[in-house]
């Protein structure tokens, strides 16, 4: 039945995929918004050290980044209608974007809760003590000192987790939502050009990744902007002296020259 | 003026501070001496609550706080009064030079920005960084940065500044930069209180020597005296070890 390759399928599968980019990114929009704050809220305990609800984000933690997203999703989709159905809660009409959204929402807090436990944890003591010894209280030296300088220690971490999360979106359409990777598989049933259909998805992840990657190292860079600069690009000069053959620098210099004057 | 009365403090059970009193009068400059372990350090930082006294009283200027009892605002009343020169300088790592400086007249003394700005600027002119203004401190090499520590502690225009081994952390050659920056501004008759093993600054500058060892205040008064004729055998035993000998024979 398998049809053979041909790539014009391609060029015609890549724009009926992109129609559904928006669901994608929907999720991992959602899902982001809902991770950092719920992620925010993970951390807290762990960070002020508060002794029981430590522990129990301890636990959520470990829940989330123990099992599979897959399984999670599953979990639920459907084990939570269930569950509020003995609360007299009726979630038979939720749209299955919601449940989608929440459980990459929570997957992804645990991860957005150790980024932002490790990279507060990794700032200097002694820039609070600072803060202190200027007189600020504990608000003014969390927001203007610590969390300027964790953000840009986060965002590396913080790109690595939101590429994750927008390629694990792909697993939404085993419940039966329309993202990328669900228009992708119904393209296969469609047409019986399996390859060329994934070949098609998988240029357009790469292509959003990459987009992403580069938007978020212009953000590092501007956030890390106060660290040593790296070594400036090499100049003309030193690539000269390296590379040309000898005797021909000389000609470069006097000519260089020449056309100064 | 500054009077400390009573300061204890402990680690866990190990008593670190065992009952500190001291008076230091205004326009001082107080160098303390003792071994490491001694509690040099840990008084200094009791003095503006990072760490937290178990027991005495801090008085400094027309403030005077029970540490038992000190909550936020005592604190904060007292660390306006303050200011704290580090070993590692911890500047703001995300701030420049000038922006280092200006930050407590900002934050905390709510200037309009023209004011702290130009406040900021003349401080590290005053230190020798007036061409360093929007440098930040991974740019600048451990003496200029202890000398915006220094510029960002006297912008507060605190009652005293303590200095915590100011020099420790420099190379040999950068340590002179920033001991005659002290020097310069103890000479304004500022209020300070300096931790440091330099002793030929506390001889030219302190004018008032504390020597501390186990927690307590072994013996003080004028670096002449105290250097020449120590009265504590202890005093006498590690002025022996960490000068050669005939130094200060004065």
């Amino acid at each position: 039945m398998e049809q053979e390759f041909d790539f014009t399928y391609v060029l015609q599968f890549i724009p009926k995929i992109l129609s559904t980019l928006g669901t994608t990114l929907t999720i991992v929009g959602g899902s982001l918004v809902l991770g950092l704050a719920a992620g925010l809220l993970a951390a807290l305990p762990r960070l002020y050290k508060i002794p029981f609800l430590r522990r129990v984000s301890q636990v959520y933690v470990s829940f989330f980044r123990g099992t599979p997203i897959l399984i999670q999703l599953f979990l639920l989709y459907y084990g939570l209608p269930e569950l509020l159905k003995q609360a007299d809660i009726d979630l038979s009409k939720t749209p299955v974007l919601v449940f989608v959204i929440l459980t990459y929402g929570l997957h992804v807090s645990a991860y957005v809760s150790e980024m932002i436990r490790a990279s507060v944890e990794s700032v200097d003591r002694g820039q609070v003590e600072a803060a202190y010894s200027v007189g600020m209280n504990g608000v003014q030296a969390f927001t203007r000192i610590v969390l300027p300088q964790a953000l840009a220690i986060a965002v590396p971490v913080f790109a690595n987790l939101l590429l994750a999360l927008l390629k694990d979106t792909s697993l939404a359409f085993t419940l039966g939502v329309m993202e990328m990777t669900g228009k992708a598989s119904s393209l296969t049933t469609l047409t019986q050009h399996f390859v060329e259909a994934y070949l098609s998805l998988a240029l357009i992840y790469l292509a959003v990744c990459l987009v992403l990657e580069r938007l978020l190292r212009v953000l590092e860079r501007r956030l890390l902007r106060h660290e040593a600069r790296p070594v400036p690009a090499k100049s003309f000069e030193s690539w000269r002296t390296k590379w040309l053959p000898f005797g021909l620098p000389q000609a470069f210099k006097l000519r260089s020259k020449g056309g100064d004057a | 003026m500054i009077r400390l009365q009573g300061i204890e403090k402990s680690f866990g059970r190990h008593p670190m501070l065992k009952g500190i009193d001291l008076e230091i009068g205004t326009g001082e400059v107080v160098v303390i001496l003792g071994p490491s372990g001694s509690g040099k350090t840990t008084l200094l930082r009791c003095l503006n609550f990072l760490e937290k006294p178990n027991a005495g009283r801090i008085r400094v200027g027309d403030y005077e706080v029970d540490c038992r009892t000190a909550g936020k605002k005592e604190i904060q009343q007292l660390r306006l009064r303050t200011a704290m020169v580090f070993q590692q300088y911890n500047l703001f790592r995300h701030k420049t030079a000038l922006e280092n400086v200006m930050e407590g007249l900002l934050v905390v003394r709510k200037l309009p920005k023209r004011e702290a700005r130009e406040q900021s600027v003349q401080l590290l002119e005053k230190v020798g960084l007036g061409g360093k203004l929007d440098a930040y401190p991974s740019q600048l090499s451990g003496g200029q940065q202890q000398r915006v520590g220094i510029a960002r502690a006297l912008a507060l225009n605190p009652e005293v500044i303590l200095f915590d081994e100011p020099t420790s952390a420099l190379d040999p050659e950068l340590v002179g930069e920033v001991l005659s920056v002290i020097r310069k501004i103890a000479k304004e008759g500022i209020t300070m209180i300096v931790v440091t093993h330099e002793m030929g600054f506390a001889q030219d500058v302190a004018n008032h020597v504390v020597f501390m060892d186990e927690g307590k205040v072994v013996e003080e008064g004028h670096p002449n005296r105290l250097f020449s004729s120590p009265k504590e055998e202890r005093t006498r035993q590690f002025l022996k070890r960490i000068t050669p000998d005939g130094v200060y024979s004065i």
